[in-house]
C-alpha cells in the first residue's frame, strides 16, 4: 500500500505529461498541416478528358451513360447545359444537359454512338495462373490502344488504383485504399509491372492490403483493378478484364465513338474573349491541356521573342503572326501599346530589361485559380469552345481536412504518444541482439562506457579531493585549472581527443576509450567538489574526539573524515553519473562510434522518424535514471546509515 | 579571595589533576578575550568535581585545557603527573562532549568500539568490552541501531559508554546532559552516580545546573565570568548512597543555596558581596 502511495505521484505526473503531448502535438502540427493543405503543389492532380459515355448502339436525344449509371464524378459536376458531345474533334452537339444518368441532347444524334472494330483476340492464361483464362485479350491493331472497349456493344470502364507503397524488391504487402470494399465474390485482379495477377494465384487480399506470394521487383508499379478492364501493355495492346469474357460474347474496341466533353463557360457573342474551365485550380502550363474552338485545336503555348529584352529593344519577332502579347503577365492592347506587322511586334515604349515578353497565339490562362482563359480572338456566335483534356488540382494530397493532413504529415514535431507506443516493439525487435544496430545492445554499450568513465572520474575526483584537503598549496595551485577545465565545451574537446587517440592507434569508431575519457573528464569535477565539501564537513567536536583519542592522522582520515564525506561523495556521484552519460553520448557521436546510443539518436534525427527519436529520448532518460539509481543502490549498500536519498549529503554532517 | 585561590582539595587520594595559575586568552579579531584567568585547581583520585558558573566563565575552556584540546596562555597543568599532551597521548582520560558526537555511519556498538579500534585492541575484545559497557548504560538491545534511531538521552549514554570504553581513570564530562529535558536529566544523574560509584573514576563535570552539581559532586568549583575565574570551592558532604530522596533533604537545600549565593557573589565567611545583588542579575544562568 505504501509502495502504491509512493508510486502514485510519479504515475500521475507521467500520465499528465503524456496527456499533455496530445494538445502539444496538435498545437505544433496543425499549422504545418494547414500550410500543406494551402499549397496547391501538394494537391492531387487529376485530368479531365472527353469520356466515352454511351453503349455502342445508343442514339436519339438521350444518350444513357454506360456502366449502370456509373457517372463520372467530374462530368456530374459540370454546370447544366455546358457539356459538349463530340466524335473525335468534331462537335456533334453543344449545350448538352446531364440528367438522370443520361446526356440530353438538343437534337437527336445521327447514327450510333460508336463504330466498333474487329473483336479482340483472347490470350491463353499464363502457366500457374489458370484463373486468368478468358480475362486476357489483345487488341487487333495497336492504333486502337486507348480507344474504349465494348462487350457486346456495352461500354466498359477502364480503371485501376495504385498501391500507396513503393516496391523495394523485398516488400510483399501493399495497401490500396478501398481495396477491401468490393461487391460479390469475384476474385480481385492486381496489375504488377504490366502483368496481371489473380487473387488466390499470386496474392491474397486482407482488408485493403495485398499480400504477394513473391515480392514485386524493385520499382515495379503495383495497382489493383477497380473498373471493368485495364491496359496491361500499351505497346503489345494487351488488356485484362475483371470478369472473364463469357463464351459467345465479343470484345471490341471503338474505331470512332461519341464522347462527352466539358464546354467552357462564357458568352459567345462575338465580343467576349474570356471563358472559364469548370474544374479549378488549373495548371498554368499544362502540357495535357487541349482546347478546341469547334473542331480547331487552340494553342496555349507561350512564344518567346527572338530578341533579347535589354531595356531599349522595342521591336520583337515571334514565331507566329497573331496572338495576345504580354509583358510580365500583363496583357497589352494592340494599337495602343504595340503595333503588329506580321510576326513583328513594335512596342510603343521599350519593355524593361529582362521583362518576360510573351505571345500566346490562340489563348492564355489568365487566372489559373479561377480557371479563366482569354482567347486571342473572340469566338463568333454559334461557335463552341470546349476542352478535350486538361489537368486541375482536385484536392489536397494529404486529405480533405486539416486534421487528416496532420495525421499524414511525414514528420511530426511532436508525435501522439500512442504512435510512439506502437513503434516501441518494432523498434526494439528490428534487429536481433547479435546485430550492432540492436537498441538494447547499443544501450548496454553506452551504459558500459558511462560506468567505465564514472569509475575513472570517481578515482580522479576522490584522489584530487583528498590531495586538496590534505595539501593546501596543491589546492591553491590546481583548483583554478580544474575549474577552467570545465569551462571548455566538451563538443570542442572531443575532436582533438579523437585525433590524438587515432594517432595513438586506437580505432575510435569501435572503442570505448573516447567515451570513457570524455565521461570521466566531465564527471570528475562534481565528484571533486562534493568530496572536498564532504571532507571539510566534519563536526569540529568529532575532530576533538579523535584528538582526545590521540588518533593518528591516517586513523583520523579513515575513521572520521572519509566516512563523513561519503554522503557528499554519493550525491556528487549521482550528478557525475548523469554528466558522464552526456559525455559518453557526445563522445560516441563525435567519434562516429556506431555501436552506442549516441549514434542511434543522431541517426534517427537525420532519418526523420520522430516516433523513434522519442523512443530514444525515453531510453536515454531511463538509462540516466537507471545509472543514478545504481549509484543510489550502491549508496544503500555502502552507507546504510543514510536516511534519505539525494538530499542526504546536504544535511548537517 | 584567598580561599578561592588556594588549591581546592580534600584529604583522600593522590592528586590526578593539578592546575596552577592557568590563564587562557583568545584572539578575537584584533582584540583579546580572557577566557580564564589565574585558575588554580586540584582534583584528587576518586573525586567528582563539578565546575559550575554562568556562560563564558571558562568552564569548558578549563576542561579543554586539561584534555589538551587547547593550550594555556600561561600557567601549568599536570594530569596524572604528566603534561596534558603526554596524558592525552597516553589516553589517561575519557572525554564526554556537550553533544553526543556519535559517528552517524557507525552503529551504536561500533561507536563504542571506536576508541578501542584506534588503540589497536583486537576485534573480539573490542566487542566484548563494548557490549559490557552498553549493558552498563542499559542499551544492550540497541547495539545494532544507528545513532539517529536513538533519543537524545540514549545517544548521550552511548557517548558515556564510549568514554569509558578503554577504562580511563579520569573522566572529563563537559555538560553532557545540557541538552536533555529535566526528567531525563535526573534519571541520567542517578545513572551517572551509580556508574561513578561502581567504577570509582575521577570525574570532572561541567554543568549549568546547581541541583545537578550538588547532587553529583564531592566538590563544586564555582566560577564567574568576564574574566573567567574560580571564585569558590564548595565541599559537598551529602551522604551516600544518594537517591531521589536526597534532593528533599535540608542539607541538599542548604548546599544549593550556598552555591547559588556563591554564584551571585556572596562569598562565604567574608560577609556581603562588594556589589549589590541587583547588578549581579546580569549573570543570567
Amino acid at each position: 500500500m505504501a509502495r502504491v502511495k509512493r508510486a502514485l505521484p510519479v504515475v500521475v505526473v507521467v500520465a499528465f505529461l503524456l496527456a499533455l503531448m496530445y494538445p502539444v502535438a496538435l498545437l505544433l502540427g496543425m499549422p504545418l498541416a494547414r500550410a500543406r493543405m494551402g499549397s496547391v503543389s501538394n494537391w492531387v492532380r487529376e485530368t479531365v478528358a472527353a469520356l466515352p459515355v454511351a453503349d455502342a448502339d445508343a442514339g436519339g436525344e438521350r444518350l444513357p451513360f454506360g456502366g449502370a449509371g456509373d457517372v463520372d464524378e467530374r462530368l456530374a459536376a459540370l454546370a447544366r447545359g455546358t457539356a459538349v458531345v463530340v466524335r473525335g474533334s468534331e462537335v456533334l452537339a453543344a449545350g448538352v444537359d446531364l440528367a438522370d444518368g443520361a446526356a440530353v441532347l438538343p437534337s437527336p444524334l445521327a447514327g450510333p454512338a460508336a463504330e466498333l472494330g474487329p473483336p479482340l483476340a483472347p490470350l491463353p492464361a499464363p502457366a500457374g495462373s489458370p484463373g486468368l483464362a478468358g480475362r486476357l485479350h489483345r487488341l487487333p491493331d495497336a492504333g486502337l490502344v486507348g480507344a474504349p472497349l465494348y462487350r457486346d456493344g456495352r461500354l466498359l470502364r477502364r480503371g485501376s488504383a495504385p498501391a500507396l507503397e513503393r516496391a523495394d524488391g523485398a516488400r510483399r504487402d501493399f495497401t490500396v485504399p478501398g481495396a477491401g470494399r468490393r461487391s460479390g465474390d469475384a476474385p480481385a485482379v492486381a496489375v504488377v509491372a504490366g502483368a496481371a495477377l489473380l487473387e488466390g494465384e499470386g496474392f491474397e487480399l486482407e482488408g485493403d492490403t495485398l499480400v504477394f506470394d513473391a515480392p514485386p521487383a524493385f520499382n515495379a508499379p503495383v495497382s489493383l483493378l477497380t473498373a471493368d478492364y485495364e491496359v496491361l501493355d500499351p505497346a503489345a495492346g494487351t488488356v485484362v478484364l475483371r470478369d472473364p469474357l463469357p463464351p459467345g460474347s465479343a470484345l471490341r474496341a471503338a474505331r470512332s465513338h461519341v464522347a462527352l466533353a466539358e464546354g467552357l463557360v462564357g458568352a459567345v457573342d462575338g465580343e467576349n474573349r474570356t471563358f472559364t474551365l469548370q474544374h479549378v485550380p488549373v495548371l498554368e502550363t499544362d502540357p495535357a491541356r487541349v482546347l478546341y474552338l469547334d473542331d480547331t485545336p487552340l494553342s496555349g503555348a507561350a512564344e518567346r521573342p527572338q530578341e533579347r529584352v535589354d531595356g531599349s529593344q522595342r521591336t520583337f519577332t515571334f514565331p507566329s503572326d497573331r496572338g495576345i502579347v504580354t509583358v510580365d503577365g500583363r496583357e497589352l492592347v494592340a494599337g495602343r501599346d504595340y503595333e503588329r506587322a506580321g510576326d513583328v511586334v513594335t512596342f510603343a515604349a521599350p519593355p524593361p530589361r529582362n521583362a518576360a515578353v510573351r505571345q500566346y497565339p490562340d489563348y492564355r490562362v489568365s487566372d489559373p485559380n479561377a480557371g479563366t482563359v482569354t482567347l486571342a480572338v473572340p469566338p463568333a456566335p454559334g461557335q463552341t469552345v470546349w476542352a478535350a483534356a486538361y489537368t486541375y488540382y482536385a484536392h489536397p494530397a494529404c486529405g480533405e481536412t486539416a486534421f487528416e493532413c496532420f495525421l499524414g504529415l511525414p514528420q511530426h514535431p511532436v508525435p501522439f504518444p500512442h504512435w510512439v507506443a506502437e513503434r516501441v516493439v518494432p523498434f526494439f525487435t528490428a534487429y536481433p541482439f547479435s546485430d550492432t544496430r540492436n537498441v538494447v545492445r547499443a544501450t548496454l554499450y553506452t551504459a558500459a562506457g558511462t560506468l567505465v568513465s564514472l569509475a575513472f572520474g570517481t578515482l580522479i575526483g576522490v584522489l584530487l579531493a583528498v590531495a586538496f584537503v590534505r595539501v593546501k598549496p596543491f589546492e591553491q595551485a590546481l583548483l583554478p585549472w580544474v575549474i577552467a577545465s570545465q569551462t571548455i565545451p566538451v563538443i570542442a574537446l572531443v575532436p582533438v581527443l579523437v585525433a590524438v587517440l587515432g594517432n595513438l592507434g586506437v580505432t575510435v569508431q569501435t572503442s570505448l576509450v573516447p567515451a570513457a575519457i570524455v565521461g570521466a573528464y566531465i564527471a570528475f569535477f562534481p565528484i571533486t567538489v562534493g568530496t572536498v565539501t564532504g571532507l571539510r564537513s566534519v563536526d569540529p567536536l568529532a575532530l576533538d574526539l579523535m584528538k582526545a583519542y590521540a588518533a593518528s592522522p591516517l586513523q583520523s582520515f579513515l575513521k572520521l573524515r572519509f566516512p563523513a564525506a561519503v554522503p557528499y561523495l554519493f550525491t556528487s556521484l549521482k550528478l557525475g553519473a548523469a554528466a558522464a552519460l552526456v559525455g559518453a553520448l557526445v563522445a560516441e557521436v563525435e567519434s562516429n562510434n556506431r555501436l552506442g546510443l549516441g549514434y542511434a539518436i543522431i541517426g534517427q534525427v537525420q532519418a526523420g522518424d520522430v516516433a523513434d527519436v522519442w523512443i530514444l529520448l525515453g531510453i536515454s532518460a531511463l538509462l540516466g535514471i537507471g545509472l543514478v539509481s545504481l549509484v543510489g543502490l550502491l549508496q544503500r549498500l555502502v552507507a546504510p546509515w543514510q536516511r534519505t536519498g539525494l538530499a542526504a549529503g546536504a544535511e548537517d554532517g | 579571595m584567598a580561599e578561592g585561590r588556594s588549591p581546592a582539595s580534600v584529604p583522600g587520594g593522590a592528586p590526578v589533576i593539578s592546575v596552577r595559575g592557568v590563564s587562557k586568552v583568545f584572539q578575537v579579531g584584533k582584540g583579546e578575550a580572557v577566557a580564564l584567568q589565574d585558575a588554580d585547581l586540584e582534583v584528587r583520585q576518586g573525586d567528582f568535581v563539578s565546575l559550575i558558573g554562568p556562560s563564558g566563565c571558562g568552564k569548558t575552556t578549563l576542561m579543554r585545557l586539561i584534555a589538551d584540546l587547547t593550550e594555556p596562555t600561561t600557567g601549568e597543568i599536570d594530569v596524572a603527573g604528566k603534561t596534558p599532551r603526554q596524558a592525552r597521548e597516553d589516553r589517561e582520560y575519557g572525554y564526554v562532549f556537550q553533544a553526543p558526537v556519535l559517528y552517524e555511519w557507525r552503529t551504536v556498538l561500533a561507536n563504542v568500539t571506536l576508541p578501542l579500534e584506534i588503540m589497536g585492541f583486537d576485534r573480539s575484545k573490542r566487542r566484548e568490552r563494548a557490549r559490557e559497557l552498553l549493558r552498563m548504560v542499559g542499551l544492550e538491545r540497541f547495539e545494532r541501531s544507528y545513532p539517529w534511531q536513538l533519543s537524545g538521552g540514549m545517544q548521550q549514554r552511548v557517548s558515556i559508554a564510549r568514554a569509558l570504553a578503554f577504562d580511563p581513570k579520569l573522566l572529563l564530562m563537559d555538560e553532557p546532559f545540557g541538552a536533555l529535558d529535566e526528567i531525563t536529566r535526573e534519571a541520567m544523574n542517578l545513572e551517572l552516580l551509580r556508574l561513578w560509584q561502581e567504577t570509582r573514576k575521577t570525574v570532572v563535570f561541567v554543568t549549568h545546573s546547581i541541583a545537578e552539581a550538588v547532587f553529583l559532586s564531592t566538590r563544586i568549583v564555582v566560577m564567574t565570568a568576564r574574566p573567567g575565574r574560580i571564585r569558590e570551592v564548595i565541599d559537598v558532604d551529602l551522604p551516600y548512597p544518594r537517591t531521589a530522596a536526597t534532593r528533599e533533604t535540608p542539607r541538599f537545600f542548604e548546599l544549593t543555596t550556598q552555591v547559588r549565593e556563591a554564584l551571585r557573589g556572596v562569598e562565604h565567611g567574608q560577609g556581603a558581596a562588594p556589589s549589590p545583588r541587583v547588578a549581579e542579575r546580569s549573570v543570567g544562568y
